[in-house]
C-alpha cells in the first residue's frame, strides 16, 4: 500500500481545506501544494462568474420580496448553486450587486446564459471543493 | 457573441475543471477533456438541429 505525506494531517486540518476550498475556489488546491490545479480552478470558476454577471445573469437568494410563501423554496436550489462560488456570492450578497433580475436586464439575449454561467460557476466549485477534501483525507493523490 | 460561441466557451471552462478532478494523470486529464468537450459540443449541436425542425 502506497504511503501518502498527507496522512498525519488531522481531522481539522481536512475540514479546514475543505472550508477554503469552498470560501475561494482553488484555495483548497493552494494550501496542498497543488498550485497549477487550484489556479485553473480558480481561473475558471471566477472567470464563469465574471462572464456570467457580464452577460447580464443575476444571482439568486432568499430575501427577495417577489418571492412569497412556498414559491420562496424554488429560489432555494439555484440559491443552493449560486451559493458554492464562496467568498464571490458573498461579497455580491454584502454590496447588493448581481441580485438584480428587473425586465431590464431579462430582455438582453444573454440573461440566460448569465445565469447559467453563474449558477455552473457555484457547482463547479462544489465539485473542486470534494476534490481538494479527498485529498486532504488520501483518498486521491 | 454568437450563441455557438457561448456554447464552445462554456464546454471549454466546464471541460477544464472536470478534466482537473476526474483524472490524474496529464495524458489521461487531456483526453478525459477533450472527450468532454466534443461531447458537450456535439450533443449541443445536434439538440439544436433537432429543435430546428420541431415546429415549436
Amino acid at each position: 500500500m502506497a504511503e501518502t505525506k498527507d496522512k498525519a494531517r488531522t481531522a481539522a486540518d481536512v475540514w479546514l481545506i475543505g472550508a477554503a476550498a469552498w470560501a475561494f475556489p482553488g484555495a483548497g488546491h493552494y494550501l496542498q501544494g497543488k498550485w497549477l490545479r487550484g489556479l485553473l480552478i480558480t481561473l475558471v470558476v471566477c472567470g464563469m462568474f465574471a462572464i456570467g454577471l457580464a452577460f447580464g445573469g443575476h444571482l439568486f437568494g432568499l430575501g427577495g420580496k417577489e418571492a412569497l410563501g412556498a414559491s420562496k423554496l424554488l429560489q432555494l436550489p439555484p440559491t443552493i448553486a449560486n451559493l458554492g462560488t464562496g467568498i464571490l456570492y458573498l461579497v455580491c450578497w454584502a454590496s447588493n450587486s448581481g441580485f438584480n433580475d428587473s425586465a431590464e436586464y431579462a430582455k438582453l439575449a444573454t440573461f440566460e446564459y448569465g445565469n447559467t454561467f453563474l449558477l455552473v460557476a457555484g457547482l463547479l466549485n462544489y465539485l473542486a471543493m470534494l476534490d481538494a477534501f479527498d485529498i486532504a483525507v488520501g483518498r486521491k493523490p | 457573441m454568437t450563441h455557438l460561441l457561448v456554447m464552445i466557451l462554456f464546454a471549454a471552462l466546464v471541460s477544464v475543471v472536470f478534466c482537473l478532478i476526474a483524472k490524474d494523470t496529464l495524458k489521461d486529464r487531456l483526453l478525459y477533456g477533450l472527450k468532454v468537450f466534443a461531447e458537450f459540443v456535439g450533443i449541443g449541436l445536434a439538440l439544436a438541429w433537432i429543435l430546428y425542425f420541431l415546429p415549436l
